[in-house]
C-alpha cells in the first residue's frame, strides 16, 4: 500500500496541474503573444512597441544622447548639459533599467531615428554590461522597446542562461498552460482583499491606484543599503561573460550606424571617505572592459576613483544628490573636450 | 546552490542515484565532496573556512582523548579557532563601527579598517555544530571520532549546511558512521516535506515578503500599514525557515539520514517559554545546554536566573546579526521569559504549590480551548512585537515606529494596511490550517479513522495541488532564505 500510495502522490503532483488546460477553457485569456524572449518565458500578454520616441529624436536631433537607468539619471542634468554644451540633450532613462533595454533602445529608438549625435553616452556599473540579466524582469519597461521578435538579444539570453533551467521550466509550464492560468489566478488571488472591501469597481480601481502610489518613490526610505549591493566577483569574469552579453550587439549596431557610443562607469558611494573597494579581480575585469570596448571603436570612461566625486555629491545608495546631480553635470561638460575625438 | 533551483534539483537526483549504488564508506565520501561542491557552488573560497574548522575541531578532539591533561588546551583551541573565524567575519564591522561611534562621541574621529569581504553563508550555523562535537567530547559524552571524513561529513552534511536544524554530534554523527539502507517510507515522506517545503517557500513566503519588504521600504509608514508589514514579516520568517527546514529534512531521507524538527508551529504557542520550545529547537536547545545550564541554569536565586535567561536570549540575538536590533530581539524575548517565570513564582507562593522545576522551555499546562485561544492570540501578538524589532535594522527606525499611533492615520492608509494585512493572511491560510489542525489533533480531538486509501488519495491531491499552486502563484520576486543572511 505505502508504495502505491507514494506512487499516487507523484501521479496527482504531475497530473493534478493538467486541470489548467481545462479552467483554461472557462476563464479564457486574450491577448497571449509570443515572448520576443522566448529563451526564458512563454506567450504573455504584452504592451505594444512604443514608436513614438523615434520621431521625437528625429525632430529633436541631439547633440549627445543619455541612455542608462537612474544611475544616469540621478547624474546628468540634460538642461544644464545641453547649456553647457550648446548642444540639444536627449535623455533615454528608465529607473530599475539594465543593459537588455540599453541595447533595445539604441537598436530600436536611436538607430531607427536616424540621428547622428556627437555621443551616445551609455551609464552603468561595474559589472553591469557584461550581465544581460540585470534587471531583465522589468518587463514593463523593455515591452514598449521591444518589436515582436528580437532574435540577436533572444540569443545572447539563451546563451547566457545555459538555458536548460527555463528550456525546461518553460516547457513543462507550457505542457500544464500554467502561464495562461497565472493570468487570471494571480490577480484574483491579489484582488480578493480588495474586492471584499470595496464591492464596487470604479472605486476599487481607484483604491488600487493609491495602493500603488502610495508605495510610489517618493514614500521610500533612502536605499543606502539597498541599491549598495556589492557586485560579486562571480560576475567579474569578463571573458565568460561578453559573449553572453548585449555589449558586442550594442558595439556592433552602434559601428553600423555611423554612431560614437561612450560607456560611463560610475563610481558607486564612496566608503569611509574612499574609494569603494575595487577587488583584484573587479580591478581585472575593468581592464579587459576598457581594452574591448575601445578596441571596438567605442569611448570608455571611469569615474571610479575621480577624486572630485566625493561622499557629499551622493543622496542615497549611488545616487547622487541634486547638489551632485549639477555638479557632476559641470565636471562631465568641462571634461567632454578632452575625452571625445 | 540553493534549494530552489533547477541546479539544486539535477544535482541532488545526481547525487541520491550514485549513493546508494555505492558501499558505506564510498557513501561518506560521496556525501562529503557533494557537501563541498554545494557549499563552494558560488564561492570556491568558503571551503578554506569550513575546511579550516573541520581539521581544527577533528584535531582538537583527539588531541584531548590522546591528551587528558591538556584538554582545556585543546578546547580553548578549538573555541578560538571557530569563535574567531565567526567573530572575523560576522562581527569585526560591527565592532569596528561602534568603536568608531564611541571614539567619536569622544571627540575623536578614527578612520578605522573596514572588512570588505562576504559573510560566509551558513557559518554561524556549521560554527556552532561543529562546536557541539568538540564540547561534548571536552565533556566526555562523546568519545573522539578516529576518522576525518566522518568528522567532516557530519559537520558539512549538504542539506542542513547554509541554515540548519543544527544537530549535534551524538545525534548526528552515529547516523553518519552507520550503514544506511534505502527506506521507501522514509524516501515518501521526504519527498512530501519537499514538495510542503517548496510551496512555502515560493508561494507564501516569497509573497508575503513583497508585503514586507514594501512596508519596510516605505519612509512614512502608518500605524496600520507597518503592523501588516509586520505580520506578512512574521509569516514569511516563519515560512521561509520552516521552509529550508523541510526541505533539508526531506532531502535528509532520501540519503538515509532524519534530521530533527525544528519547528513546532511556533505560532500555537501560548506562552514565551513555550514559543521557545517551538521556533528554531536547534539553536534554543544548543543555547540552553551550551550557555544556559552551564551558566547555571535556573539553580540558585531568581535574580541569578533571571541574569542566565537574559544572557542566554541577548547571545542568540546576537548570533542572528552584528546589529542592535538583534540584540534588542534577544533581549525582548528573554524578559519575556523572565516576566512570565515571574508570574508563575508569586503563583506558587500564593498557593502554596510547588512549580515544576523551572526549565528554561517548559510546556504550558493544558486549559480549557477558549483560554488556550486567547494564550495563543495574546503570544502571537507578543511575538509580532518582537519581529519588528528583528526586521527594523536601524534603531531609529524602531523608535520611529514605536511612535506611531492609530489616532494619526488617514482614512486610506486605514485601508491600505487593511488590504495587506488580508493578502498576507490569505497567502498563509495553508500554514494557519496546518498549525491549528496538528494543534487540534494533539488536543486529543476525536479523529475518524480514515481508510488508507483515502489517506493515500488527501496526500495525492495535497501534492497537485502544491505544486499547481508552485507554478501558478509562485512569486515573480524570488528572495533568498532569509536565514542564509545569519
Amino acid at each position: 500500500m505505502r508504495d502505491v500510495s507514494f506512487l499516487l502522490s507523484l501521479a496527482g503532483l504531475l497530473l493534478l496541474p493538467f486541470g489548467f488546460r481545462l479552467a483554461n477553457r472557462v476563464h479564457p485569456a486574450p491577448g497571449m503573444q509570443p515572448s520576443y524572449l522566448p529563451a526564458i518565458e512563454g506567450p504573455r500578454e504584452r504592451a505594444p512597441f512604443d514608436a513614438g520616441p523615434i520621431s521625437d529624436l528625429a525632430r529633436m536631433n541631439p547633440g549627445f544622447v543619455v541612455i542608462g537607468d537612474s544611475m544616469a539619471g540621478s547624474r546628468i542634468d540634460p538642461a544644464v548639459l545641453a547649456r553647457l554644451t550648446a548642444r540639444p540633450v536627449a535623455p533615454l532613462l528608465y529607473a530599475g533599467s539594465g543593459p537588455a533595454w540599453w541595447y533595445l533602445v539604441l537598436e530600436n529608438w536611436v538607430i531607427p531615428s536616424g540621428i547622428h549625435p556627437r555621443c551616445v553616452f551609455i551609464f552603468f556599473r561595474d559589472t553591469n554590461l557584461t550581465n544581460v540579466l540585470f534587471r531583465i524582469d522589468a518587463r514593463w519597461a523593455m515591452d514598449p522597446v521591444a518589436h515582436a521578435r528580437e532574435d540577436d538579444l533572444n540569443a545572447v539570453v539563451a546563451r547566457r542562461r545555459g538555458s536548460v533551467f527555463y528550456r525546461v521550466r518553460t516547457a513543462l509550464e507550457n505542457v500544464y498552460r500554467a502561464p495562461q492560468a497565472r493570468r487570471w489566478i494571480e490577480p484574483a488571488v491579489n484582488a480578493w482583499p480588495a474586492e471584499l472591501m470595496i464591492p464596487y469597481h470604479k472605486p476599487r480601481a481607484a483604491f488600487m491606484q493609491q495602493l500603488n502610489d502610495r508605495f510610489d518613490l517618493a514614500h521610500l526610505r533612502p536605499m543606502e543599503a539597498a541599491d549598495m549591493q556589492a557586485t560579486e566577483d562571480r560576475e567579474a569574469d569578463f571573458d565568460a561573460f561578453v559573449d553572453r552579453s548585449a555589449l558586442p550587439l550594442m558595439l556592433r549596431d552602434a559601428r553600423q550606424a555611423g554612431l560614437t557610443l561612450c560607456f560611463v562607469r560610475v563610481q558607486r558611494r564612496p566608503v569611509g571617505g574612499r574609494t569603494p573597494f575595487q577587488s583584484p579581480a573587479l580591478q581585472r575585469y575593468v581592464a579587459k572592459l576598457k581594452a574591448y570596448i575601445e578596441h571596438n571603436g567605442a569611448i570608455f570612461i571611469d569615474d571610479t576613483g575621480d577624486p572630485a566625486q566625493t561622499l557629499d555629491w551622493y543622496a542615497d545608495g549611488d545616487h547622487l544628490s541634486h547638489d551632485g546631480r549639477e555638479r557632476y553635470t559641470e565636471l562631465f561638460a568641462s571634461r567632454l573636450r578632452q575625452r571625445l575625438p | 546552490m540553493i534549494f530552489h533551483s533547477l541546479d539544486f534539483l539535477v544535482f541532488f537526483a545526481l547525487v541520491v542515484s550514485v549513493y546508494w549504488r555505492l558501499p558505506h564508506r564510498a557513501q561518506n565520501a560521496l556525501l562529503l565532496a557533494a557537501s563541498y561542491f554545494f557549499y563552494g557552488y558560488v564561492h570556491p573560497w568558503f571551503l578554506i573556512l569550513i575546511g579550516s574548522s573541520t581539521l581544527i575541531d577533528y584535531a582538537s578532539a583527539r588531541g584531548m582523548e590522546q591528551w587528558p591533561a591538556r584538554r582545556r588546551l585543546f578546547m580553548a583551541a578549538s573555541i578560538a579557532s571557530n569563535f574567531g573565524m565567526l567573530g572575523f567575519f560576522k562581527y569585526f564591522n560591527f565592532f569596528v563601527d561602534n568603536l568608531a561611534a564611541a571614539l567619536a562621541a569622544g571627540g575623536i574621529h578614527a578612520s578605522l579598517p573596514v572588512l570588505r569581504v562576504l559573510l560566509p553563508v551558513g557559518i554561524s550555523f556549521y560554527t556552532f555544530q561543529a562546536m557541539s562535537y568538540t564540547i561534548d567530547v571536552f565533556r566526555g559524552e562523546l568519545r573522539a571520532r578516529r576518522s576525518l571524513l566522518d568528522v567532516a561529513v557530519f559537520i558539512s552534511f549538504f542539506p542542513h549546511l547554509v541554515a540548519g536544524p543544527i544537530q549535534r554530534a551524538s545525534y548526528l554523527l552515529p547516523q553518519v558512521e552507520a550503514k544506511r539502507r534505502f527506506s521507501l517510507k522514509a524516501a515518501a515522506s521526504g519527498f512530501y516535506l519537499m514538495v510542503w517545503g517548496f510551496f512555502k517557500k515560493l508561494v507564501i513566503a516569497d509573497n508575503v515578503g513583497v508585503i514586507a519588504n514594501k512596508v519596510f521600504a516605505l519612509s512614512d509608514p502608518s500605524f496600520e500599514i507597518l503592523w501588516a508589514g509586520v505580520f506578512a514579516f512574521a509569516i514569511q520568517i516563519y515560512a521561509d525557515f520552516s521552509a529550508y527546514t523541510d526541505i533539508a529534512r526531506g532531502s535528509s531521507r532520501w540519503l538515509g539520514f532524519e534530521l530533527t524538527e525544528n519547528f513546532d508551529h511556533p505560532y500555537m504557542a501560548r506562552t514565551p517559554a513555550d514559543f521557545w520550545r517551538r521556533w528554531n529547537i536547534s539553536l534554543s536547545t544548543w543555547f540552553r545546554d551550551y550557555v544556559y545550564i552551564p551558566l547555571g541554569g535556573s539553580r540558585g536565586s531568581d535574580a541569578r536566573w533571571a541574569g542566565n535567561v537574559l544572557v542566554t536570549f541577548l547571545l542568540s540575538g546576537l548570533w542572528h546579526g552584528a546589529s542592535w536590533n538583534y540584540v534588542l530581539w534577544g533581549l525582548y524575548h528573554g524578559v519575556l521569559l523572565v516576566l512570565t517565570r515571574g508570574r508563575l513564582s508569586r503563583r506558587s507562593a500564593a498557593t502554596g504549590k510547588p512549580q515544576p522545576t523551572h526549565a528554561l522551555l517548559q510546556p504550558p499546562a493544558p486549559h480549557g480551548r477558549a483560554r488556550v485561544i486567547l494564550q495563543a492570540a495574546g503570544m502571537f501578538a507578543l511575538s509580532l512585537f518582537g519581529w519588528l524589532l528583528f526586521r527594523e535594522t536601524q534603531l531609529s527606525a524602531i523608535a520611529r515606529d514605536l511612535r506611531l499611533s492609530p489616532w494619526h492615520s488617514s482614512a486610506l492608509d486605514r485601508r491600505v494596511g487593511l488590504y495587506l494585512l488580508l493578502l498576507a493572511f490569505g497567502y498563509s491560510v495553508p500554514l494557519w490550517v496546518q498549525s491549528i489542525w496538528i494543534e487540534w489533533r494533539r488536543r486529543g480531538a476525536p479523529l475518524r479513522t480514515w481508510p488508507s486509501w483515502s489517506a493515500a488519495g488527501v496526500r495525492a491531491i495535497a501534492c497537485g495541488a502544491a505544486f499547481a499552486g508552485i507554478l501558478v502563484l509562485r512569486s515573480r520576486t524570488s528572495l533568498d532564505f532569509i536565514y542564509f543572511q545569519f
